[in-house]
This record gives C-alpha cells, structure tokens and sequence, in this order.
C-alpha cells in the first residue's frame, strides 16, 4: 500500500509517494531522484547510505519512508550552500580521501553528524564516528586526515 | 524487494497503537527503531503484511529518576542512554553497552525495547539489565503487567508479551556508588558486530578485595541472557585472587550452554567466555576496573 509523505530534505518541504514499507534508501534514490545515498549491503553494516535525519547520522536503509513525515533529512547534495562545498567536501577532495568514490557521500554523512555534535573532535571520536562506515579501497588515513582538517582537535 | 505488499500503521498515540494491536494482534509485527526488522523485510523474513510502526509515540522516550529506580521509556534509543547523565551516573553499565552495539548510525536509531523484544540471545542491552534486575513493562488495552527482566524471555526470538501488548517501560535498580562494573563484548569487528560471547558484571568488593557482592550476567551463550549463578555463588565472600578467578572463569565456562553457529563454535564460545570472565575480574583485582559514581539518596 502506498502512502503519502511529507519531511524537510536538504531545507526544502517536499511530499513523495511511495509504497508505505520502502526504505528511505530507495524512496530518496528513486522517486525523489537523491542519488548520493548508496545501496551497499542495505542492512546497517556498511554506511554508504548515512544521512542525517534531524542533525544525527542514520542509515537510511533501515528507515522506513513511513517514519519520516515530519523529520528533518540532509544529504551530501545539502551540504552545497549557494554553489559552494561545505568544508568536509571541499576537505575530502583536497585530502583525496576517496578512491572509487562510493563510500564517500557517506563517511561525509557521518562526519558532518559528528562535527555538529563535537565541532573538535579528537581522533578516537572521529574513528568512533566513522566506525560504521566501511571504505573497501581503503582510504581511511585520508579520510581521517580531511575530517581532522575541517574540525580536529587543534595541537 | 516487494514493498508493497505491506501495510504500514503509524499511530501518534500510545491508546492508538494499543487499539491497532487489539484489533489485529499477531497479524501485526512491531517496529521501533528498524534496526532489525528492515534487514528481515528485505530478507523476506517477515511474513506479517501488517507493519505497526512505533517511531511517532514520543511519550515513550524518556529516562525519569524515581527515588532508587531509573525509568526508561520503551523508545529511548541507545544514543540516548550513552549521552543520559542519569544512566552515566547510576547504572553506567548501559552507557558502556550501548557504545558497543552496532555504529553510532544504529545508536541513533535502535531503541530499548527494540532490542528486548527482538529477543536475540546475543542482544548487547539485555545482559546489563539483567546485573541491573531490571523490570519490563507490558501494557495492553485493559491493563498492565511487570516482569523481571530474567523472566522475560521464553528463548530466542520468543518472549512473554501476548500479541495485543506493547512494551512501555523498562525499570533499572540505581547501582551503589562505588562498585565495580564491567561490560565486555567478543565480536568480529569493533563495530556492527553481534556478540559471539558478551557479559554484563556489578560487584562490590571491599578493601581487602574480598567479594560482598556479584552480579554475573552473559549473552550469546544460551537460549536467552543468562545469570551465571554458580559462579556468583562460588565467588561470593571469597577474597580475589588469580587462582579464584581461575576458578569462577571456569565455572562460568561450564555453566553456559552454548551452540556452535556461524559467529562460532560451541567450544570457541566456552573459552571465550573464561577469557571474557578472567579479564573482567582481573581489572576489579588490580583495580583498573571502573566504578559507578552516582550515590543513591540517603547515602553519603
């Protein structure tokens, strides 16, 4: 059965129609055409589909569409104010903190929840935060590098 | 995946939600957080075409302090029990636990009661609340009923509720300030990882190192959570030393029943959990262990 869904994506109110039990993962992708949010394992293990639903970082894939009205979703493409990159995009490219580029938009996700929680995290935070995040080219030391440019803890 | 094949009902109230589940009982599967159901729903695991969808009833998501008692709302999720000042200082335990359970995508997402009512042996919440002798709420129409924690569970994925009841409200006992704690977890990453063998452990010990007290509680190793009481008997009053805690190691190892499966072997689960038992009572020995700070009201 479809339902009808109203929620914030990336500041503008939207309204989408979509079978009543389909992830937030495949609403966004699919009928509201957000094509940073990636399908991985699509069981909470991997990350790539992190969004921030109301400032904190959550896997999409276990969201149903159903649990959304009214919440606040932002994804990589929100983070681009006026044409310009946020800083932790800006950061992950001049760091090349991404090979294949499919884990990126979200390990942004999930380090854009932790700066907005602790705007100076200290390593083991930013580890922490990006736990759930997994990079199978392996860029975690760039990665790491470009979240510490943008909010690490000064030395 | 088929999605529509379901038919989602997101009531704002718990009287709503309570009205829906007498109305269709076990028609209807739950779901809180999500954490675990959607993995099933897209397993095709859930064979229910009812989805009762808890995530709006905002009434359940607190923590309360009441006299020596902590009040958990059904929805309060696991980030919100690492970052709760209340748990932090009374039953620090759950903070610990939390930590440990999925990533902190999952922590923001799955909730308390979620975790009981999925009922996995291996649940990272569940060990903690049985040291805490916690209490769980079940709340239907007509009325409401409490059952100890230990209780609760029937074996996996089975537990007491009835199809027309909801889980409201967890109840935790405050720990003495003082006592040593402890929340140890084997998996095979540091996150999204299930628990090959977890264990839950509250001990108050004198100067002297001698046990006045212990609270011995493992997951993974059994149909349900377990109390290792053998152990908790054998230690109690004993003074702690390497060949003691050899000891109650070793008979936590031979107490536990577990099976071998994908995440390991009944054997590796055995040694795992001396190795688990050992450590945990080594730390509270030399002292590194951590303790609870809160004192409880007319303590001083």
């Amino acid at each position: 059965m479809d339902v009808s869904v109203t929620f914030t994506l990336n500041g503008k109110q939207v309204t989408v129609k979509a079978p009543a039990a389909k992830s937030l993962l495949r609403a966004l992708r699919e009928d509201l055409n957000i094509t940073s949010v990636k399908p991985g394992c699509e069981a909470g293990e991997c990350g790539a589909c992190t969004v921030l639903m109301d400032g904190k970082a959550v896997t999409s894939c276990l969201i149903m569409i159903s649990q959304v009205e009214g919440h606040q979703i932002v994804t990589a493409e929100g983070l681009i104010k006026d044409g310009q990159m946020d800083p932790l995009q800006q950061a992950f490219i001049e760091e090349g903190a991404s090979q294949c580029g499919y884990c990126t938009p979200g390990f942004i996700m999930s380090a854009k929840g932790l700066l907005i929680e602790k705007p100076n995290p200290n390593e083991n935070e930013i580890l922490d935060a990006i736990s759930g995040n997994i990079c199978r080219c392996g860029a975690y030391p760039r990665i790491v590098n470009a979240i510490k440019k943008v909010g690490g803890e000064q030395e | 995946m088929n999605y529509s094949q379901y038919n989602v009902h997101s009531p704002q109230t718990l009287n709503e939600a309570l009205g829906i589940l007498k109305e269709k009982s076990s028609e209807v599967r739950l779901i809180a957080g999500g954490t675990d159901v959607m993995v099933q729903i897209k397993d095709g695991l859930v064979k229910e075409r009812e989805l009762l969808n808890l995530s709006y009833l905002n009434d359940l998501k607190y923590i309360k302090e009441d006299g020596n008692e902590i009040r958990i709302g059904a929805l309060t999720t696991y980030k919100e029990l690492e970052d709760s000042t209340l748990i932090n200082q009374y039953a620090p335990i759950i903070s610990d636990a939390s930590k440990t359970i999925g990533a902190i995508q999952i922590q923001n997402l799955g909730t308390i009661a979620g975790n009981l009512g999925n009922a996995s042996p291996a649940g990272d919440s569940i060990p903690p609340l049985y040291v805490l002798n916690a209490r769980v709420k079940l709340q239907n129409m007509e009325s409401e009923r409490v059952i100890p924690v230990n209780e609760f569970f029937l074996g996996p994925r089975k537990t007491k509720r009835l199809p027309d009841e909801l889980i409201t409200e967890i109840t935790i006992e405050k720990v003495k300030a003082g006592s040593n704690y402890f929340f140890k977890k084997l998996g095979l990453r540091e996150a999204n990882a299930i628990s090959i063998v977890n264990v839950a452990c509250i001990a108050e010990l004198d100067q002297e190192k001698n046990v006045n007290s212990i609270k011995l509680a493992l997951g993974a190793v059994a149909p349900t959570v377990i109390r290792a009481v053998k152990a908790e008997t054998l230690v109690t009053g004993k003074q702690l030393d390497l060949k003691v805690i050899d000891e109650v190691a070793r008979t936590v190892s031979e107490e536990i029943s577990p099976i071998s499966d994908i995440r390991g072997s009944a054997e590796y689960r055995r040694r795992a959990a001396y190795g688990l038992v050992y450590e945990g009572l080594y730390e509270l020995l030399v002292g590194t262990a951590k303790k609870v700070g809160g004192k409880l009201s007319g303590e001083y």
